[in-house]
């Protein structure tokens, strides 16, 4: 028997041994809020078509969030075309949101989580963001607002009739996860 | 460093001493008392090894007013009576990269706990493309050590198109915001002699003999036709970009251009029947006698327009 036969025999009889996931989650209705304030508009966009992922090992669940630019809505189309241009949302459709915590944050009323944020051709870290946790029927419900500024992103800030929107660009976050 | 730094101030003057203290007390107790929160953590290197004095600077992302610290031997670090608010840190140690978190949140509740791990400057930084961490990844708190791989898009049922930059797309866009931005600035410039045309109509109209008013009323108008016509050029020559409903005031804002537009090409002409009459010796009849209406319309669909885009009603 030649050590090829030997490998194939071994990988036959030992299948891979890669750790499998504890469990899943996976992302179920959302609403992600950013609100953008000028001296002369208050306006904000709205995103329900988030997707995202949860997966748990060893007592830590790594979590994916992924939107599309272009899925935020503000009511009105020349801002938001004026929105997607600004944050190279073309260029970068995707806004893409990582974070790890504890499989026990579940059971929590409330969470500080670290994310790492991708957007605009930058990644962010925003650290210890608190959040609220409810728990209904298995699905837990996150909500909290994520302090995000444009200059973070290194986003000029578009203007209006010469007068720029403020930096700071708070997005509100409502998601409903579900094990898998 | 601190201890010598003191040792001197004692040395120096007794005085500048206690005046530092209470110049660095001060603000803290006065904070304690309005409601404050703690943030500490503890700094270590990148295979788990204490960092002891890394400068941590907080800077208030509301205020701008900044805090410093030192790690101790044992790496940490401690902010007391911070008010409630969002923080930006910056880590600082020799030998390391220095790393700047945008935004930390502290609120009275608790204390925010933020473990930073330092990176050796002389390091090379992941790639993603190679699928080698990247110092991003790296820095995630409570790395674990399962070989479980984190989601990826692909785990989202995201398709190639969806996660795939357009630079084309993006090209048109970066061109359309460019030839809106000097329509928005024309709009603008344009409203100042379409204004002064207007207050100066009936006066060109009336039955003085004096023609200087009725001439600044046309040149004025001249000149707001033109710059109109800028204004317009713009708009209707900034790419439409393929796939966009439009929806809100943007509507509202291009259906008045339908009554001002033609109407800038018919005012003049109404004008220039009405400016011949006049110079005639003749009371303006007819078709010219439409020529202020029509005006008066035009330029109150062109403050519409403006109006739309600009305030939320």
């Amino acid at each position: 028997m030649n050590i090829r036969s030997l490998a194939a025999c071994l990988l036959l009889a030992f299948p891979p041994l890669a750790p499998a996931a504890d469990s899943q989650w996976v992302l179920g209705q959302n609403s992600l809020t950013y609100h953008v304030s000028h001296p002369l508009h208050e306006s904000e966009g709205v995103s329900h078509a988030a997707r995202g992922k949860g997966v748990c090992h060893a007592g830590q669940c790594d979590f994916l969030i992924a939107v599309a630019v272009k899925s935020f809505d503000s009511g009105d189309s020349n801002r938001d075309l004026h929105m997607v241009q600004v944050t190279r949302g073309a260029e970068f459709p995707l806004v893409m949101v990582r974070t790890r915590l504890p499989e026990s944050a579940a059971a929590s009323v409330t969470v500080n989580a670290d994310l790492e944020i991708q957007f605009a051709g930058q990644t962010v870290q925003y650290k210890q963001v608190p959040f609220k946790l409810e728990t209904h029927g298995g699905e837990t419900r996150i909500t909290g607002t994520i302090p995000a500024t444009l200059s973070d992103f290194k986003i000029d800030p578009p203007s209006l009739l010469t007068l720029p929107v403020k930096n700071e660009i708070p997005v509100r976050v409502d998601m409903t996860w579900r094990p898998q | 460093m601190l201890t010598k730094f003191f040792r001197n101030l004692q040395s120096d003057s007794p005085g500048v001493l206690l005046a530092c203290l209470f110049v660095a007390l001060a603000p803290s107790l006065m904070a304690q008392t309005a409601g404050t929160g703690i943030l500490a953590g503890r700094v270590t290197d990148a295979s788990g090894g204490v960092v002891e004095s890394a400068a941590v600077t907080a800077t208030s992302v509301e205020t701008g007013q900044t805090q410093s610290v030192t790690t101790g031997p044992d790496g940490t670090y401690k902010f007391d009576g911070l008010l409630p608010g969002n923080y930006r840190l910056k880590f600082e140690a020799a030998g390391f990269k220095t790393v700047e978190i945008p935004s930390v949140t502290v609120n009275t509740t608790g204390t925010a706990v933020l473990d930073e791990k330092l990176e050796v400057s002389e390091k090379i930084s992941g790639d993603q493309t190679t699928g080698a961490p990247s110092p991003a990844q790296e820095n995630l708190p409570n790395a674990p050590s399962s070989s479980v791989s984190p989601p990826s898009l692909s785990d989202l049922g995201l398709t190639p198109e969806q996660t795939q930059g357009n630079p084309r797309e993006q090209a048109l866009l970066d061109k359309r915001t460019h030839m809106l931005k000097i329509h928005q600035r024309m709009g603008l410039i344009t409203t100042i002699p379409l204004v002064a045309t207007v207050i100066l109509g009936p006066g060109a109209g009336g039955k003085s003999e004096g023609t200087a008013t009725r001439d600044l009323h046309v040149a004025l108008g001249s000149l707001t036709g033109d710059l109109y016509g800028i204004t317009a050029y713009y708009a209707i020559r900034a790419p439409r970009i393929p796939g966009t409903k439009k929806r809100g005031p943007i509507k509202f804002h291009e259906a008045m251009a339908w009554i001002h537009g033609p109407g800038m090409i018919l005012t003049p002409i109404l004008g220039a029947m009405a400016f011949s009459q006049k110079n005639n010796g003749e009371k303006v009849h007819g078709i010219a006698q439409a020529h202020g209406p029509v005006a008066i319309v035009t330029a109150g669909a062109f403050g519409a327009a403006l109006l739309s885009v600009s305030v939320k009603f």
